[in-house]
Parts: structure tokens; C-alpha cells; sequence
């Protein structure tokens, strides 16, 4: 259970001087424990006989997470001997440089960081694509005629987090609209939905299936109807969130990543199974308290179908040709200098 | 001192890049944890002119709103020294406005007054005022007896006088802190620019955190070491001018 192809990560993870390797590998292995209080502490706190796993979100724990949750609290992880810790993330957490850390043993990252860090020559290996519709999306007012064509954005004011991938992925899109800055305004966005709620901007990035509840719920009681414009609607199918694993732990521990992967995903899909709804809604209040219920239901519908667009639908699928596009986006917009074949870091489970 | 404050600041620097890497050899890391001399290197020519200028563009809000922190530092010292109801409101008053954190009341500021310019003012300016205020109110309560009495016992102590005579007599202190001050105020606006602002090295240190480049940031705190570095052994030496004017014009004595 190997990835396609893994030689140029692991080159790049060995030491450079064949005669200094006994060397190396002793500090190393010291550097390791240092690095490690994370997995450390688990250890002293894991069930008896469980493993010890630490796994590192993205986000915040919320509907997004709902089978990362669903998968620990359900005790999916626990059934395969595993004591998983899911800690939240954030904008300051880099789960792929907490893997070559030592601090976790999963995590989860969006595709530009995976394809940036292979890019810099990290051994990070995508073991499960949760998102197969990227939730980030751009959020506009009904009043305005729904955007059927890529042309009718030309004249807009559209919101762009300067250096993050919704900046890659709208320009991507007026690329392919033929438009160029000019024929748009750009406006940078902040933590806060201000200057859309002002009508500074008509068009605004936000997580369909989190932000994008609220926010359509809040404006919907103002007497403001919105709609969403979703890139992969016009071919442009960047991909989301992912979970992420080094290279090291394939090598060293395969059966761990595959018990992890296991129970992973099917707590994913547990939690998206309309039966246990309710169980799963259980799930997510627990660790989100802010969200009321009934804004909570719209966000799972939403993220059911973001992660499952069918009900036969394996979660958790790798899609090798979004994959093959993102890469191909971040070289055109010069966010990669080279190549990575990013499809060679792909898991393939059952592969020789 | 200008050289000094320079190389000081590379051997720390330098110091701190060398840990990087040692870490990043001895423990076998990737260029996207810590990028390796060669890709700093690259990242450097890549960037440092566009850095240079958003570095010049933070280290001048920097300096304003450290001189509008010396400005409100000076009038709530004044007014804070007295003794009375009102002098001990308002210091109190400024001491819990310090209390709340920068970051806190940051995206309130920004939402209110926008991204722009005097955002990015404001927030510097909050941010280094607190230590120059302790230090004016230190000096503006203390009284110096020995000159102060004889003001006094002739009738002709007026408050101009007052504050005249106590930053004489504390000049060194009030010119260390106002150096040391640039140091916050920088800071100040680079928090300012890393949470909302759109212009400055502060949001390109937040550009750069976003696509995890570790490089861009490391050349940003280099331009920011060295512009500060500059910045504030100016301030010394101006600080030493108006010492020496200060001695030499009036003769050591208050006029």
C-alpha cells in the first residue's frame, strides 16, 4: 500500500552525506523525540493497548469535521485500536509541517499547501480527498441576475484573499472567462463581511457549507436573498481539504495508515448517512456550541453533498484529474516553479 | 552607533538563521518547514524590492504614530501628574485601555474606521504609548524638590515651569524610553497591517504565512531588523543632540 510513486520524497528526506549517516540518524532520532511532546503526551494519556494517534484539522471543529468527529466520538477509531486525538485547527496550523515535525500523525491540508510542500520537496502523501466539491465558493445578492456565464463577471467587484487559494482560483476563473484585472475591481478581504454587507463588493469568498449558512440565513432575514457562484460550476475544479500523511509512517507503520484510514472514513460515512443524522448533529454540537441547530442541519445537508455528491458516493475518493488540474493552476499562475506530479503523491491502497 | 545597532542586529539574525538551519539538517526537514541558504537566498532577489518598499511603507506609519503616542503620552502625563480627582481619572483611565488587548480591539477599529491609513495609525500608536505614558507619568509626579522650592517660595512656579523642569531633570529617561518605544511602534503596525490592512510588510508577512513560505518571511524580518535598527540608533542620536543642546544652550540650568 504504496503511493503511486515515491522516490523523489524520499530523496529528499535522506541525509546528504552517505558517510555521516549513523551520525545523523542518532541526532536525528534524538532530534525526533524532542520534537515529539504531542504524540508523547498522548501516549501517557491513550486507553490501554490503543495507539496513541494525534490528528491535526484544518479548521475549526464544526459540520466540516462532521466525520473526523463522528469517527472518534463513535469510537470508529477505537475499534481498530486507535486513541485518536483530533485537535482543531486554524490559520496559524500547518498540519504537513506538523507531519515532518513529529507533532502529528494525520492531518488535514488544502490541496495548494500539499502541492506547495511537494513543490519545497516535503514527503507528504494525500491518503483521502473528504471534499469532492470545494466548499469555498463566492457568495452574491439575488438581486442581481444569477451568473449563468463567466462573462458576467466582467464590471464586478469581487473579494479575494490576497495569497490564499481563493485568490488562485478566481483568477484561474477570469482566466478562463478571457477577463483580465481591468475588466474587474478587486477588493482584499479581511476576517469580517463588511464591505459585502455594505454592497462594497458584489461578490464575497466564503465556505458554502459553514460561513455560508449564516450568512445566507442572516441576510435572508434582512430581506436580502443570496446565491452562490461556485467555480468547479465553470471547470475550474480545485481541489479542498485533504488528509495528509509523510511518507515515513507509510514506509515505517503501513498498517497504522491504513486502520486510520479506515476508520476515518467510515466515520465519514456514518456521518453522512441520512439515518444518523440526529446522532451526527449530536456530534457536532458537542465541540460547536455557537451554531444553532437549525442552521447546523442546513450545514451538514450542505457538506453531505460537498462530500458525497451521490448516496453511493465512496467517501473520501481521490480525484486524480482535480488533483492533475490544481497542480496544472498553481504552475500557470506561477505558485509552483516546477512540476511535482502531484498524482505520484496520491495513496493508492492495494497498489504494488 | 549606527553600525553598532547594524551589527548587533546581524549577529542576532544571523544567530537565528543558523539555529534554523541546524534544525533543519539535523533533523532531516523539508525546504517547506525551513527553507535551505539557497532558496533564502532566491527568495531574497525574488522579493527584497517590493519588501523593501512595504517595509519603508510600515516604518513610516511606525514613526507617526509613535510621534502621535508621544504627543497623547505627553498630555495624559501632564494632566495625570496632578494630584487631584481628575489627574487620578485619567490615569486610571489609561491604564485600563491598556488592559484590553491590541488584537482584540483591533477588528472593532478596523471595522469602524476601514483598512486604510490611519488604522494602522491608530493601532501603533495605541500600542507603543503605554510604556512612554508610565514613564511621563513617572517623571511628571516627581517632584524635584530641590529646584522646584525655590520656584515655589518665590510665587513664579507655574505648570509649564513644572513640566519644564521634571523632563530636564529626567531628559536621559525620557529619550531612552522614546527610542526603545520605536520598537513597539513598529511592532504596533505590523500586528495592524498582519490582521486587516492591505498595504505594509506586515500584510505580506500574512500573504506569505497563507502559501506557508517560510523564506518570505525570514527575508521580511531581516528588512524589519535592519530598517528598526536604523530607525532607532537615529532616535539615539537625536536624543544625544537635545541632551547636549538642552546642556550647552541653557547651561545646565532651566531657563
Amino acid at each position: 500500500m504504496k503511493p503511486e510513486s515515491r522516490g523523489s520524497a524520499a530523496k529528499v528526506a535522506e541525509p546528504p552525506s552517505p558517510g555521516a549517516l549513523d551520525c545523523l540518524r542518532a541526532i536525528r532520532r534524538l532530534m525526533a523525540l524532542c520534537l515529539l511532546p504531542g504524540c508523547l503526551h498522548v501516549g501517557t494519556g491513550a486507553a490501554a493497548g490503543a495507539e496513541p494517534v494525534v490528528y491535526r484539522l484544518k479548521w475549526l471543529q464544526n459540520s466540516s469535521t462532521v466525520g473526523d468527529l463522528y469517527a472518534d466520538v463513535h469510537g470508529f477509531f477505537a475499534a481498530r485500536g486507535l486513541s485518536v486525538v483530533v485537535k482543531p485547527g486554524g490559520p496559524e496550523r500547518d498540519a504537513i509541517k506538523e507531519l515532518e515535525l513529529g507533532h502529528s500523525h494525520f492531518g488535514v491540508a488544502s490541496a495548494d499547501q500539499v502541492i506547495r510542500a511537494a513543490a519545497k520537496g516535503a514527503p507528504v502523501v494525500v491518503i483521502a480527498q473528504i471534499f469532492q466539491v470545494n466548499p469555498l465558493q463566492w457568495i452574491y445578492r439575488s438581486n442581481r441576475p444569477p451568473i449563468d456565464a463567466l462573462a458576467q463577471l466582467k464590471g464586478l467587484t469581487i473579494g479575494i484573499t490576497y495569497g490564499g487559494n481563493d485568490e488562485t482560483i478566481m483568477r484561474t476563473v477570469l482566466a478562463k472567462a478571457g477577463l483580465d484585472e481591468s475588466d474587474i475591481t478587486l477588493l482584499s478581504v479581511r476576517y469580517d463581511f463588511t464591505p459585502f454587507y455594505r454592497g462594497r463588493a458584489d461578490l464575497w469568498p466564503i465556505y458554502r457549507n459553514s460561513q455560508g449558512i449564516v450568512i445566507a440565513n442572516r441576510m435572508a432575514q434582512s430581506g436580502e436573498p443570496v446565491r452562490f457562484f461556485n467555480p468547479a460550476d465553470f471547470g475550474v475544479h480545485f481541489v479542498a481539504n485533504s488528509v495528509v500523511v509523510h511518507q515515513r509512517l507509510i514506509d515505517t507503520r503501513p498498517d497504522l495508515v491504513h486502520r486510520f484510514r479506515q476508520a476515518l472514513l467510515q466515520g465519514w460515512q456514518a456521518a453522512l448517512d441520512e439515518k444518523n443524522e440526529a446522532r451526527a448533529l449530536e456530534t457536532i454540537a458537542r465541540f460547536d456550541a455557537d451554531t444553532p441547530p437549525d442552521l447546523m442541519a442546513r450545514q451538514l445537508q450542505v457538506t453531505r453533498k460537498l462530500v458525497r455528491p451521490t448516496p453511493d458516493f465512496a467517501v473520501g475518493r481521490l480525484d486524480v484529474e482535480a488533483w492533475r488540474q490544481t497542480e496544472e493552476i498553481m504552475r500557470a499562475r506561477g505558485l509552483i516553479p516546477r512540476a511535482v506530479d502531484v498524482v505520484s503523491r496520491l495513496y493508492r491502497p492495494g497498489a504494488p | 552607533m549606527l553600525t553598532r545597532r547594524i551589527y548587533q542586529f546581524l549577529i542576532v539574525y544571523a544567530a537565528g538563521l543558523a539555529l534554523l538551519l541546524g534544525l533543519k539538517y539535523l533533523a532531516g526537514l523539508s525546504d517547506y518547514v525551513i527553507p535551505g541558504p539557497s532558496l533564502v537566498w532566491q527568495t531574497f532577489h525574488d522579493v527584497w524590492g517590493r519588501y523593501a518598499a512595504d517595509t519603508l511603507d510600515t516604518l513610516t506609519v511606525a514613526v507617526l504614530g509613535q510621534v502621535a503616542s508621544i504627543c497623547l503620552a505627553t498630555a495624559i502625563g501632564i494632566v495625570g501628574r496632578q494630584t487631584t480627582w481628575f489627574g487620578n481619572f485619567v490615569k486610571v483611565a489609561a491604564y485600563n485601555v491598556q488592559a484590553y488587548p491590541i488584537v482584540a480591539l483591533a477588528p472593532i477599529i478596523f471595522i469602524l474606521l476601514g483598512d486604510g491609513f490611519i488604522t494602522r495609525l491608530a493601532i501603533a500608536a495605541m500600542i507603543c504609548y503605554f510604556p512612554l505614558l508610565l514613564v511621563v507619568l513617572g517623571v511628571m509626579s516627581e517632584p524635584v524638590e530641590e529646584i522646584e522650592h525655590f520656584y515655589r517660595m518665590t510665587g513664579r512656579m507655574r505648570w509649564q515651569l513644572e513640566v519644564k523642569i521634571r523632563a530636564f531633570e529626567n531628559l536621559h529617561k525620557l529619550t531612552t524610553v522614546v527610542a526603545g518605544s520605536a520598537t513597539l511602534a513598529m511592532a504596533g503596525t505590523i500586528v495592524a497591517e498582519f490582521i486587516a490592512a492591505n498595504a505594509g510588510i506586515g500584510y505580506s508577512i500574512r500573504i506569505a504565512l497563507y502559501q506557508s513560505d517560510l523564506g518570505k518571511i525570514l527575508i521580511a524580518l531581516f528588512l524589519i531588523g535592519i530598517s528598526l535598527s536604523v530607525y532607532q540608533a537615529l532616535l539615539e542620536w537625536a536624543g544625544t543632540l537635545v541632551h547636549r543642546r538642552w546642556e550647552m544652550v541653557e547651561g545646565g540650568a532651566v531657563p
